[in-house]
């Protein structure tokens, strides 16, 4: 590697780090399995190393950064959301997914709460794709609408609705199978 | 105030984006309505866990998966773009970056504003800080030389202990910026020169590097 290859990825790594955990979680938003979310997080980075030059003027990169993994992810999506296609099973729970809840130290009420959000899971494979990721985003992720809007493209008013709709949606079947009353 | 409102104004209710006015009679309603306040109390655990879902369900990957993802975009990148400098820089940055440009000569066009005769930064010791170069070239050139040039007790992040470095590089047709990202690492401070080369035309950037 030459001295100017040493610098650009020096320049690159210290231009992307700050903003790769955020980066990371959307891909897995986007992609909903850790594999196809890796890929298409890598795809990306590759991607934008070549467009280093369009970041320099910008105020807000991660903004810009997600832009451009949604739009790759939305040419590519067969590929990196083939996942969603397969239901999910105990086993591909985090392992830490219990270790992560609150109330750890009463096995009984956490298996319920890992119970529930298994349930909560299932509700949401069960949503549109549009609607699940708007949810996930906004709901999950701490997302305002306006940066949605400035991920996506799309307006706030259609934002706004399918959101609504997917709270609705996750309202109907998690209080038909009695999960919203016990969470 | 009847019991069909809060089920319209549900989700704004809850995310507080419904004005005043309509927040306050919501409140007294739910105060007063227990199938309401039901309602409300379950669309705020499903809200608790919708956010609690979103740390529980993320998976974490490995500690060397960014590292490894860096370098293999770098890796990967490098090797379409060899031989050809690509503008880059470091956009968080930008408000504390010094601006530099090459004047026109035989082969350099002039920038669109004046350019100071010699910039001056002030730094603060092992505090990293970029001096991002800007060259604007009439047509695109290939087979340039870039040389920087440090004073003693400043680096260039990435190169540690090397007063000179050199490379070849190319430059595209309008702007193309360099980012140096340097770090003092003694209180002398110096003049930093930064030489392109291209047959036998050549430009120096002197940048006075004065450390706090």
């Amino acid at each position: 590697m030459t001295s100017v290859d040493q610098h650009q990825q020096a320049s690159f790594d210290a231009l992307l780090r700050p903003h790769l955990d955020r980066l990371y979680r959307f891909a897995f938003r986007l992609a909903g399995a850790k594999p196809e979310a890796e890929d298409l997080f890598q795809d990306v980075l590759t991607k934008v190393f070549a467009r280093m030059g369009d970041l320099v003027e910008l105020k807000e990169p991660g903004a810009w950064l997600c832009r451009v993994m949604y739009n790759h992810f939305i040419d590519g999506r067969r590929r990196y959301a083939r996942q969603r296609l397969v239901s999910v099973s105990e086993d591909q729970l985090p392992e830490k997914s219990l270790e992560s809840l609150p109330g750890k130290l009463d096995p009984v009420r956490d298996v319920e709460r890992l119970d529930n959000i298994m349930q909560l899971q299932r509700a949401l494979d069960s949503l549109s794709d549009d609607h699940r990721l708007v949810v996930l985003l906004h709901d999950s992720e701490g997302y305002k609408l306006s940066e949605i809007q400035e991920i996506t493209g799309d307006p706030v008013g259609t934002i706004k609705s399918r959101l609504h709709r997917a709270r609705a949606r996750l309202r109907e079947i998690l209080s038909a199978d009695g999960t919203i009353s016990s969470l | 105030m009847t019991c069909n409102l809060i089920n319209e104004k549900l989700d704004d209710y809850v995310d507080a984006q419904l004005d005043v006015a309509d927040m306050h009679s919501l409140d007294e309603h739910t105060a007063q309505c227990a199938d309401c306040q039901e309602i409300l109390d379950r669309e705020r655990i499903l809200r608790a866990s919708l956010k609690e879902y979103g740390d529980s369900s993320m998976p974490q990957p490995d500690a060397a998966f960014f590292d490894r993802a860096l370098a293999k975009a770098a890796q990967s990148g490098t090797r379409r773009q060899r031989n050809r400098w690509v503008m880059t820089g470091f956009g968080g940055a930008m408000a504390a970056a010094l601006v530099l440009w090459i004047v026109s000569g035989t082969i350099f066009e002039a920038p669109e504003f004046s350019e100071p005769s010699i910039a001056t930064i002030a730094m603060v010791i092992e505090e990293p800080r970029t001096v991002n170069l800007v060259f604007s070239s009439a047509t695109p050139l290939t087979d340039a030389t870039m040389t920087v040039t440090l004073p003693e007790g400043i680096e260039v992040m990435g190169f540690q202990g090397q007063r000179e470095i050199t490379w070849m590089t190319s430059l595209k047709e309008g702007k193309n910026i360099l980012p140096l990202t340097l770090i003092a690492t003694s209180p002398l401070g110096g003049e930093l020169l930064a030489t392109l080369r291209h047959a036998d035309d050549d430009r120096t950037f002197r940048v006075q590097v004065t450390v706090i």
